[in-house]
Parts: C-alpha cells; structure tokens; sequence
C-alpha cells in the first residue's frame, strides 16, 4: 500500500515536468497566438483585446496552471484553426484510439502468453527455423503493409467492412467495432511477435533455473512445470514488457489510423501538426506522454503484486 | 530377498551423452560397476569429490537418468529428493503454503481441505511455525527454507530420501540443527536416507553406514564408525586427512 501511494506520487511528478516541458517548449516555438489567429493587417487594439481575451496578458506560471488546470475542467484553450474548444475537439478522437489500443492490447495479451510459453515446446527440435522465420517476419513487416492488405482482403473483397468510411460509433457500434478490430488486429501482428519472442526466452531462461530440476522430481511433467511453475516466474518481464506495448500502440495507431481511414487521435494529431494548430498539437502531445507514464505505472504496480520483491527502492517490509 | 531393503543398486554403469549437434555425440562414462544397498531405517552416507560420480548416481536412482547397465531396484514408492541449494531450489513465484501443497496436486488424490491439513501437519514436523505458511522463500533464513525443502520432499510420506548435500550450503549451527532435524524425522517417519555430502564431518555426525566413491567406482564402504577410525583404501585416508 506505501509502495502504491510512493508509485502514483512519483507518477504525479513525472506529469507534472512532462507537461511543463510541452508548455515551455511550445511557449517558445509558437510564438504570439493572437497575432496567428488575427493576421498580419490586425490593428495593436485588437490584438490586445484578443491577449485578453485568451489570457495571454497573464505571468507565464498563472497561465501555465490555467493549462494545466484544463487537463481536469476540459478547457485547454481554443483551437486555431477550428476555432472552438481543443477538449471539445479531441475527446471524441481520444476515446476512438483508446478503445482501439484496448482491443489491440487484449488481443496481445491473451493471444501471446499462451503462445509464448507453447513456443517453448519447439526449443531444439526440427521445426524451430521455420517458427523463427514465422517469428522475424511478423515483425519486420511494417503495420501500413499488413493494413492495406486487410483492407484490400476484408474491406473490399470480403465487405466486412468500408475502408476510410469509418461508421459513427453511436449510431452503428458493431460496424464501428468491426472496422477498430481489423485495424488493432494489424497493429498486433508485429507486438504479439516481439512478445512471443520475449516470453520464449525469459522461458528457455527459468527452465535453466533449479526450481525446475525440483519441480521435475516432484513428479511434475513437463506441461505442469510451464504452466504452473515457469509461467508466474515469467510474468514479470511480461508486464513490463506488455506495459511498454500499452505505451507504444497509442502513437503506433497513428499510421493504422490513416490507413484504415479512423478519425482517431493520430489522424488528428498529424493535420494539426501540418496546420501549425499549437494548442492541439500541445494537449495532444501530453496526453500522449501522461498515457506512456500511466501505462509504466500500471506495469510497475501489477508487477509488485506478482513479485514483492521488485518493490522500487528495495523497500521490502 | 532381504524384507529390509529399500534400495538396492546391482552392476550400475551410468553417464551422458556429451555435445551431439550434428552426431549423436560422445558418451561420456560417469559410474562404473556400482554396487550397494540401503536397509531400512538406515542413513547411508555417499562421500567422494566433486565429479566422482556422486549426482549422476543420485539421478539415476531417480530415474531422472537412464543407466548403461546394471539396474536399481526399488522396495519402496517412489523417492523423493531434498536438494543442496535451498535458495534457488524452491520456486520464487510462490509461497510457502503453495510449494507445500504442490507435490500433493500433482499426485492429484487428496482434496483440498486434506493437502492443507498435511501441509500444516508437515510444518509442524519440521518445526516452522504456521504464520511461515504465506511467507515467500525469499523472506525466509536458509536454515528455514531447508526445512521447507525437506517438508516438501516429506509431504507425500515416501520411506526413502535422497538427500544431495543438504547442509552444505548452510552456516555450522544451522547444520547441526537441520542434522538433528533429519534424524528425528527418521524415527518419527520410518525413513531411510541416502545422504550425498563432500562433508565428511557431516557425514560422522549422521551417517550410520558410508560409501566412498572415486572416479565412479565405490572404493570402500561399511560401517561409519569402521571407515572413518580405520580406512582401507589410500583415497579413504586422504579424504580423512584432508577433512581434519
């Protein structure tokens, strides 16, 4: 419980220097928002009137906690280009990438552990190459590939769904659903390879250890040793490990989106970045860094529940 | 056949197959003609040095290694192993209660509220007291988790032990305890015991009969008292010298 209250402190903190270093980092690329807003031919009235208006008159630290305070209130300045509300904006983007990192990570999760404490059936016999070939080609083709192909067999071969029509997830969620689900599937494909890998050798590592040779002479056979006394022992670098695929599949959704014609948080994130729209880009940029960090948080926590001792700090008792 | 017998091991040759990526490799031969028995209550020490032959001979008693030749002849269930290491030996995944209950669940005959019952019957035996029981081996002393890994070895009731260096990894006073542990257990449990040790003191303090083996062959065996005040053989003497 101490460890858990020390984690989310730190976690706090981490939140707090990342989104100071976006603020101050945009503060100093983006220059004078109401002269972008306004133009060249605003008179200095006006743009003094729009300064105000924004709150751009304000100390760079009150200002700074206002933005910071809109992480909570929903209000984290206007957009420039859309001129309306960046929450308003990204909200509903955000909870289509969410919900499809979720769907990818579920998929990651129950397909690969499995599979990664049975690839250790293959461990020196006849068929390993071509389970390692399988293996590096899973990961090495690059997520647009994979997803045009989907698109190609399953959109529009198959109809199952419309590429880059994506359906409104209100008025027709198992569509909306079916089209997220081609596309995680295609983001999963490398992630699920690389922690199959992972898993296979942090096994082929703890079948080393003694406990094994124990568990042998206890009459345990061989499928009785993976699943019950190798796989808890493997798990923790599997957290961690699938801790930094929660992180990752956020900005890997980025491309997946495009290709699959998602208006999620990536697609956005990329036109806002071309229309210089800074405080979308800003919101969207912590948002993305505060994900990495909780994903980290929330590996770190399971983790410490599965083995005590990896308490940071070495805080035991 | 002799009623009391629990082991007896006839004309054994043993070894391993040595690299073998491309061929089948090169047998390596470990044990040569070994030849002995283990009576009922007995504590048979197996002394010699590191590599002669001391744990192949223990696995293929086991039955974790096949034998070239010869054979082993067991009088009783299936034996069970309390190992050197009782830092890496027991799963750090897991605790006490678990570890306990796990050679239990594989046998698969009793039912829950039974394995916890021996479970907690076995700690008391080895003189842990309850609270260890959601404790993980790491939170544990080294004198305690040995009596773990003996508790698990026992938690099934086999009539005989292998017991491969089993204090050798502990401090002296820890020895003696675990020692006198072993010995009670024995008139408690009806056990036998084979007790592998390069420990020769060790090996005067438990043993009622010793084997000594060179090279894979048994060089000199009897009773302790006799070998140790009296050895034969020049490999005898010199283990003696070199442990005083």
């Amino acid at each position: 419980m101490k460890y858990t209250i020390r984690r989310i402190w730190m976690l706090v903190v981490t939140m707090l220097i990342v989104s100071f270093m976006t603020f101050l980092a945009f503060e100093l690329v983006s220059g004078d928002p109401a002269q972008t807003m306004l133009g060249t031919e605003a008179t200095p009235e006006q743009l003094a009137a729009l300064r105000h208006e924004l709150g751009l008159d304000q100390p760079f630290f009150a200002r700074y906690f206002r933005w910071l305070g809109g992480f909570f209130t929903g209000d984290l300045g206007s957009s420039y280009i859309y001129r309306q509300g960046v929450w308003g904006l990204i909200a509903p983007k955000l909870s289509l990438t969410l919900l499809l990192a979720l769907i990818s990570f579920i998929l990651i999760t129950v397909i690969s552990i499995p599979l990664g404490v049975w690839s250790y059936r293959f461990v020196g016999g006849p068929f390993d190459w071509l389970r390692t070939t399988f293996n590096q080609l899973c990961m090495a083709v690059p997520p647009f590939f994979v997803g045009i192909l989907l698109c190609w067999i399953f959109g529009i071969i198959l109809h199952l769904f419309t590429p880059g029509d994506f359906p409104a997830l209100r008025s027709d969620p198992g569509g909306a659903l079916r089209h997220l689900l081609f596309a995680s599937i295609c983001l999963c494909i490398p992630r699920i390879a690389m922690t199959v890998r992972m898993m296979r050798s942090t096994v082929i590592g703890e079948m080393e250890k003694a406990y094994v040779r124990t568990a042998i002479s206890r009459g345990n056979d061989r499928r009785q040793v993976l699943t019950r006394h190798v796989l808890k022992n493997s798990l923790t670098s599997t957290v961690t490990f699938l801790g930094q695929t929660m992180a990752e599949l956020v900005g890997g959704s980025i491309v997946v989106e495009q290709v699959f014609g998602i208006p999620g948080l990536g697609r956005f994130l990329v036109s806002s970045i071309s229309n210089r729209d800074y405080p979308v880009v800003q919101a969207i940029v912590v948002l993305l860094a505060f994900w990495v960090v909780l994903a980290g948080t929330i590996a770190d926590l399971i983790n410490q529940r599965v083995d005590p001792r990896l308490r940071l700090g070495g805080g035991a008792k | 056949m002799d009623e009391n017998l629990v082991l007896e091991v006839r004309r054994l040759s043993g070894g391993y197959r040595k690299g073998g990526v491309i061929s089948r490799g090169t047998y390596k031969q470990i044990l040569f003609d070994v030849n002995f028995e283990v009576r009922h209550g007995e504590i048979v020490g197996l002394v010699g040095e590191s590599g002669s032959g001391k744990s192949t001979l223990a696995k293929i008693i086991l039955g974790l290694l096949d034998p070239q030749e010869g054979e082993v002849i067991h009088h009783t269930p299936r034996p069970q192993i309390i190992f050197q290491d009782p830092y890496s030996s027991l799963n750090p995944a897991y605790d006490v209660e678990w570890i306990l209950e796990e050679p239990l669940r594989v046998y698969g005959k009793y039912d829950k509220a039974e394995r916890k019952r021996r479970v907690r019957d076995m700690l008391s035996r080895v003189e842990l007291d309850e609270h260890y029981l959601k404790s993980k081996p790491n939170e544990l002393s080294g004198g305690q988790r040995q009596r773990v890994s003996i508790a698990a070895a026992l938690i099934r009731r086999p009539r005989f032990i292998i017991a491969d260096e089993p204090v050798s990894a502990l401090d002296v006073t820890v020895q003696a305890q675990v020692l006198r542990l072993m010995r009670s257990l024995r008139e408690e449990l009806d056990l036998s015991y084979l007790f592998i040790s390069h420990d020769l003191n060790v090996v005067y303090q438990i043993c009622d009969r010793v084997l000594v083996l060179k090279n894979g062959r048994i060089v000199e065996q009897g009773e302790v008292e006799t070998v140790f005040n009296h050895p034969q053989h020049e490999y005898t003497k010199r283990l003696l010298e070199a442990a005083e």
